[in-house]
C-alpha cells in the first residue's frame, strides 16, 4: 500500500469541500435557485465521506501491528527556516483513531440531512473539519500537529454558532475560548521543546517521534522543574480537551447547544484528541513527570466518574445527560492512560473508540427524537417504544454498549481499564479502580432510567402517539455505530492486536523511566 | 561625512526616484487632463509602483553596499522593507479608486499624496544617517497629514488630521532633538559611525547620549503607536478615512520598524560596549521590553470593550506593535520583518472590507452594523472572519505564523524574553474574545435591517484577492519571506560573531 494513501486521506475531504463550493458557483450562475441544488450538497458531502472512509481502510493493508514506528510515512521538509517537515503516517495508536474519524462523519453528515438553511456552508464546515481531525491523528511533527489541532476549532466554532439552539453564541465562544487557552500554552511548551532539542542535539526539527527518541535515549536531557512546566503545558491542553474535570465545564454548553451532527463529531471525535494528545506526547516525553503526576491526575479522573455521573442521574434534558456522561466516561479513559499498566491503556484506547461509537450513536438516538418533538425533555416522551420499536431496540442497545453490558464493546474497554488500574504501580490505584467501578454503577443507573422513562411505559402525552417510524436515512446513520458495538465487543482482538504494540511501547517508556527514578 | 568621496550612485536610489517623480507626474497629469485624471491616476500609480518593486528586485545583487557617503544603505533589511512598503501602497492604491468614488473626492492629489508618502517610506528603509532617518520620516508624514483629513467637508476627519499632525510634530520634535543630542554625543550622525564610536568607547558626553537615545525611543515610539505613546492612535484611525486609517496603519509603521531596527538594533546595538554604549544598549532593551508588554496588555484589554471596528482595530495594532517589539528585542530584523508583513496584509484587508461595508462618510463602522450580513456578502465576511482569525493567531494564517517566528526567535535569544513570551501568550488568549466578536455578529446574529450589499470595483476585489491570498499563502510556505529575511544578519551580530 502506497504511503500517500495517508496524504490523501487526510486531504479529500477539503478537495470535496471545494467541490460543493464550486459547484455551488457555478449552478447559482447557471441560473438554478437554491432549493433545486441543496440536496445535491448533501450527497456530494455524503459521497465524499464515505469515500474517505473506505480510503482510510486502506490503512489496514498497508499496516503492519507488529512495528512501534509511525508507518505508512510520507516525510518531505516543508518550511526549510524553521526545520517544519511535512511528516505524517499512521501507528498503532492513531490507527483507529483515523478510522473512527472516518466512520462516524457520514453519519454526521446524515444527522444533519433536516437542515434547509445554508446547507452547503454545513457541508463545507464539516468536511474541513474531518480534515483537521484526520491530520490531528496523523501528524508526527509538532508544528503539523499544532497546525491541525487549531484548524479543528474554526469549523466547529461555526457548526455551533451558525447552526446550534437558542444559546449558541455563548457555547461557541466558550468553546474556542476554553480550547485556546488550552492550545495557546502548548505552543509555548512546543517552542520551549523545540529549543531545547536543538540546543542539545543541534538538528532543527519538529520531529516528536526523533524528539521522543532523544528524550528516552538520554540525548535531550530537561530539568526537572522545567520538565513540570512543559508537562503542565501540554496536559492543560488535553486536559480541556477531553475534558477532565474541572476543566469540562465548556462541554454541556456546547453539547446541549451544537446541532446533532456536530455533537456526534464532537464526542466522538474531538475528545479523543486530548487523550490521543495525552499518550502521545505527556506520557512519552516526560514519563518521569507522568508518573509523579499520575496519582494527582488519576484522582481529577475519578472525581470526574462520579461527578459526571450523578450530575447525569437529575438531567431532564437528554442531551446534557449523554454530555454529563461524556465527562464520566472520558475520566475513566484517563484513569486507564494514568495507570500505565499495558491492559489499562489497551483499554483507555479501546474505549476511546467505544466511546466516540457509543455515545456518537446516542446523540444521533437523541437527535432523532428531537426533529420529531423540537425538545429534548425526557418528561416529554414516555412509551415511545410502542410506536417505534426499531429506533427503541437501537437505542436500547447503545445505551448498554455506554454502560458497559457484556458482549457489547464498552464492557471489553472498561473491564480492561479497572483490571489495568488494579495492577498499576502507581499510589492509590487500587483505590481508584474501587471509585471508578462505582462509575460504572451509577452509569447503568442513569442511563436504563433514562431509558425506562423515555421509552418504555405508557404513552403520557399525545404528541408521541404520532411519532414516525425511523426513515430510511435515520435507519442507516444509525445501524453501522450498533453493528459496530456488537462487533467489538465479539471480537476485541480484532482491533487491539494492531495497537498493542505501539500501546505497550508506551508503557514500557514510562514504566522503566519509573523505575529508574525510583532507584 | 566624507565630502571626497561622496558616491553618487543615482541607481542605488532608484526606487526612490520612481515614486518621487511618479508622484510629481500625477500632479501635472492632475493638471493637465482634468477629466482622464480619475482614470489615470490609478493605472499611473500601479505601474510606478510595480517598477519601484522591479527597481528594488534589481538592487538585490548590489546588497551590503554604501552609499552617498553613508547617507544610503543598500542591504537586506533595507530591500526586503522597501518591498514590503511597496506592496502595502500598491494595495492601498488599488483600494483607492474605489473610495475616491464612493465619496466623490478629488483624485489627483491623492494618489500624488500616496506616492510621496512611499517616498519617504523608502527613504526611511534605506537611510543609514539619522538625518535621511528624520527626512524620510517628515516626508511620508507630512503626506499622510493631509491624506487623513482629505475628506475636508468631515469634522471627524479634520479632528483626526489635525491630531495626528499635532502629536506628530510633538514626536518628530522629540526624534529630532534626540538625534541632536547624539550628534552631540558621538560626532557623527551616520549610523554605523555612531556604532563604532560607541564600541570604541570613544563618546564624548555620556549622559547627552543617553538622553539623546531616550528621546529618540520616544519619537519613534510615537510613530509606531506603542503604549505609553499611543495615545493618538484611536481618535486619529477612527477619525480618518476608512482607506487613510489603512495606509497610516501598514506602511508607514513597517517603514518606521526599518528605522527604528537601523538605529537601535544597528547604531545603538552595541551590548559589550565599554561605557556608556553598553549601558544604552541595556538601557533601551530595558524600555522596550516594558513597553512592548504594556502595549500589548493594554491594547488587548481596552480592545475588549471597542464597539466600533476601526476603534477596535487601532487598539489592536496597538497590540501587534507590542509583539513585534518582541521581535525587535531579539535585535534580529528577521521576526519583525516577517511580522510587519503578515500584520499588514491582514491589516490591509481588515480596512479594506471595513471601508467597503462603511457606505458614505464612514457611517457603518459599529460592528452592531454587520449584523448577520454573513450570508448576504459572504465573500467580504468569510474574508473579514479570515483576517480577524489572522490576527488572533490562529492558524493556517500568516498571523499564526507570524507569531509563532516573533515567540520562536524570542524564546532562543535570551532567557530574559521567555517572560514576555508568555505575557504575549495571554495577551493573545485575551485578544482571541474580540477578534471572535465581528465573526459572532456577523455569522450568529439575526440580520441587521437597511442592509446595502456594498459595491465592489475590479481594482478592490483584487486588492482584497491580494490580502486573502497573501494571508494563507504566508500561514502555510513562510519559506520565500524567511529565506530572504535569514539571507543575513544585521551588522551588529555579524560583528558579534566575528569577535
Amino acid at each position: 500500500m502506497s504511503s500517500s494513501i495517508v496524504t490523501i486521506t487526510t486531504f479529500f475531504p477539503t478537495l470535496g469541500a471545494i467541490v460543493i463550493m464550486l459547484y455551488s458557483i457555478i449552478q447559482l450562475r447557471r441560473g438554478k435557485s437554491r432549493e433545486e441544488i441543496r440536496p445535491h450538497y448533501r450527497w456530494i458531502a455524503f459521497i465524499v465521506s464515505m469515500i474517505t472512509f473506505v480510503l482510510s481502510l486502506g490503512f489496514l493493508l498497508g499496516f503492519d501491528g507488529n512495528k512501534t514506528e509511525p508507518q505508512l510515512v510520507t516525510k518531505v521538509m516543508w518550511i526549510q527556516e524553521l526545520g517544519v517537515q511535512y511528516y505524517i503516517g499512521v501507528d498503532g495508536i492513531s490507527l483507529w483513531l483515523v478510522l473512527l474519524t472516518t466512520f462516524l462523519v457520514p453519519g454526521a453528515v446524515m444527522a444533519s440531512w433536516t437542515f434547509a438553511k445554508r446547507v452547503h456552508e454545513l457541508m463545507i464546515f464539516i468536511l474541513i473539519l474531518e480534515t483537521g481531525m484526520i491530520g490531528v491523528f496523523v501528524s508526527f511533527d509538532l508544528f503539523l500537529f499544532y497546525l491541525f489541532w487549531e484548524i479543528v476549532l474554526i469549523p466547529m466554532y461555526f457548526l455551533i454558532g451558525i447552526y446550534g439552539g437558542e444559546n449558541r453564541i455563548y457555547a461557541a465562544v466558550k468553546f474556542v475560548v476554553y480550547t485556546v487557552v488550552g492550545s495557546l500554552l502548548m505552543l509555548v511548551a512546543i517552542i520551549a521543546l523545540y529549543y531545547l532539542n536543538t540546543q542539545a542535539t543541534g538538528v532543527t526539527t519538529f520531529d516528536m517521534v526523533e524528539i521522543t527518541n532523544n528524550i528516552t535515549a538520554g540525548k535531550l536531557v530537561i530539568a526537572s522543574n522545567f520538565q513540570w512546566w512543559m508537562w503542565l503545558a501540554f496536559a492543560l491542553a488535553f486536559f480541556i480537551k477531553v475534558p477532565l474535570w474541572p476543566f469540562h465545564t465548556w462541554l454541556p454548553d456546547a453539547h446541549t447547544e451544537a446541532p446533532t451532527g456536530a455533537s456526534v463529531i464532537l464526542a466522538g471525535v474531538l475528545l479523543k484528541m486530548g487523550t490521543y494528545g495525552l499518550m502521545r506526547f505527556n506520557l512519552p516525553m516526560f514519563p518521569e513527570v507522568s508518573y509523579q503526576a499520575a496519582p494527582w491526575v488519576m484522582l481529577l479522573a475519578v472525581i470526574g466518574i462520579v461527578y459526571g455521573a450523578l450530575v447525569a442521574m437529575v438531567q431532564p434534558d437528554m442531551k446534557k445527560l449523554v454530555a454529563y456522561s461524556s465527562v464520566s466516561h472520558m475520566g475513566f479513559i484517563v484513569l486507564g492512560i494514568f495507570a500505565f499498566t499495558d491492559k489499562s491503556m489497551q483499554g483507555a484506547l479501546y474505549q476511546m473508540l467505544n466511546h466516540g461509537i457509543s455515545t456518537g450513536a446516542l446523540f444521533l438516538c437523541v437527535g432523532i427524537l428531537y426533529d420529531r418533538r423540537h425538545t429534548r425533555e425526557i418528561e416529554e416522551f414516555g412509551g415511545v417504544a410502542q410506536r417505534m420499536p426499531r429506533y427503541s431496540t437501537m437505542f436500547l442497545i447503545t445505551a448498554m454498549s455506554s454502560l458497559g453490558l457484556p458482549l457489547l464493546n464498552g464492557f471489553v474497554g472498561e473491564f480492561l481499564i479497572l483490571l489495568g488500574t488494579f495492577s498499576s504501580t502507581v499510589p492509590y490505584a487500587k483505590v481508584y479502580a474501587v471509585v471508578g467501578g462505582i462509575g460504572v454503577v451509577l452509569s447503568a443507573v442513569y442511563l436504563l432510567w433514562m431509558l425506562q422513562r423515555v421509552l418504555f411505559g405508557q404513552i403520557t402525552k399525545h404528541e408521541n402517539e404520532e411519532l414516525d417510524h425511523l426513515s430510511i436515512r435515520e435507519r442507516f446513520s444509525l445501524m453501522p455505530p450498533v453493528a459496530m458495538a456488537v462487533i467489538m465487543g465479539v471480537t476485541p482482538m480484532l482491533f487491539l492486536k494492531a495497537s498493542y504494540n505501539s500501546v505497550s511501547n508506551v508503557s514500557a517508556i514510562v514504566e522503566s523511566q519509573a523505575s529508574r527514578a525510583a532507584k | 561625512m566624507q565630502f571626497s568621496n561622496l558616491n553618487l550612485d543615482y541607481f542605488s536610489i532608484l526606487p526612490e526616484i520612481i515614486t518621487a517623480v511618479a508622484g510629481v507626474l500625477l500632479m501635472l497629469i492632475d493638471a493637465f487632463a482634468k477629466k482622464g485624471g480619475r482614470k489615470i491616476g490609478p493605472i499611473f500609480s500601479i505601474v510606478s509602483l510595480v517598477a519601484t518593486g522591479v527597481a528594488i528586485v534589481a538592487l538585490w545583487p548590489r546588497a551590503n553596499s554604501t552609499s552617498f557617503a553613508g547617507m544610503i544603505v543598500n542591504d537586506h533589511l533595507r530591500l526586503y522593507f522597501a518591498l514590503v512598503v511597496v506592496v502595502c501602497s500598491i494595495i492601498a492604491t488599488l483600494m483607492a479608486s474605489q473610495f475616491l468614488d464612493d465619496e466623490a473626492l478629488p483624485p489627483g492629489e491623492f494618489y500624488a499624496l500616496m506616492m510621496f508618502a512611499t517616498t519617504g517610506m523608502l527613504m526611511m528603509a534605506s537611510a543609514g544617517d539619522l538625518v535621511m532617518v528624520f527626512l524620510g520620516l517628515e516626508t511620508s508624514s507630512i503626506a499622510t497629514y493631509v491624506m487623513a483629513g482629505y475628506r475636508r467637508t468631515d469634522l471627524r476627519a479634520n479632528e483626526s488630521s489635525l491630531k495626528y499632525f499635532l502629536l506628530g510634530s510633538f514626536s518628530a520634535a522629540f526624534l529630532l532633538y534626540g538625534m541632536a543630542l547624539t550628534y552631540g554625543a558621538t560626532g557623527t550622525t551616520n549610523i554605523e559611525a555612531i556604532r563604532q564610536v560607541l564600541m570604541a568607547g570613544k563618546v564624548i558626553y555620556p549622559q547627552m547620549l543617553l538622553v539623546g537615545g531616550a528621546m529618540m525611543l520616544v519619537g519613534f515610539g510615537f510613530k509606531i503607536a506603542t503604549a505609553p505613546f499611543h495615545l493618538w492612535t484611536p481618535d486619529v484611525y477612527e477619525g480618518a478615512p476608512t482607506l487613510v486609517t489603512a495606509i497610516l496603519a501598514t506602511g508607514p509603521k513597517v517603514a518606521v520598524f526599518a528605522s527604528f531596527l537601523r538605529v537601535f538594533a544597528e547604531g545603538f546595538g552595541a551590548p559589550n560596549a565599554p561605557d556608556v554604549g553598553g549601558q544604552l544598549h541595556d538601557n533601551w532593551i530595558q524600555a522596550l521590553a516594558i513597553m512592548a508588554a504594556i502595549g500589548m496588555t493594554f491594547g488587548n484589554i481596552v480592545a475588549l470593550a471597542q464597539r466600533n471596528m476601526k476603534r477596535m482595530l487601532a487598539y489592536s495594532s496597538i497590540a501587534h506593535g507590542g509583539y513585534t517589539l518582541i521581535g525587535f528585542l531579539t535585535t534580529e530584523y528577521a521576526p519583525v520583518g516577517f511580522y510587519m508583513l503578515t500584520y499588514a496584509l491582514m491589516s490591509l484587508g481588515a480596512f479594506a472590507i471595513v471601508q467597503m461595508l462603511a457606505r458614505q462618510g464612514d457611517a457603518k463602522t459599529e460592528i452592531s452594523d454587520y449584523a448577520g450580513i454573513g450570508f448576504e456578502v459572504p465573500n467580504l465576511s468569510f474574508a473579514l472572519a479570515l483576517f480577524m482569525l489572522g490576527m488572533a493567531g490562529i492558524p493556517p494564517t500568516a498571523g499564526f505564523m507570524g507569531k509563532f517566528y516573533v515567540f520562536k526567535s524570542a524564546w532562543a535569544s535570551s532567557p530574559n524574553l521567555r517572560w514576555l513570551v508568555i505575557i504575549a501568550i495571554v495577551n493573545s488568549i485575551i485578544s482571541v474574545y474580540y477578534y471572535l466578536y465581528p465573526i459572532v455578529v456577523m455569522f450568529f446574529r439575526p440580520q441587521a435591517e437597511g442592509f446595502i450589499k456594498p459595491r465592489l470595483t475590479a481594482m478592490a476585489q483584487v486588492a482584497l484577492d491580494i490580502t486573502i491570498i497573501g494571508t494563507l499563502y504566508f500561514g502555510l510556505f513562510p519559506n520565500s519571506a524567511l529565506r530572504i529575511l535569514q539571507q543575513k544578519a544585521p551588522a551588529a551580530q555579524q560583528i558579534a560573531i566575528q569577535k
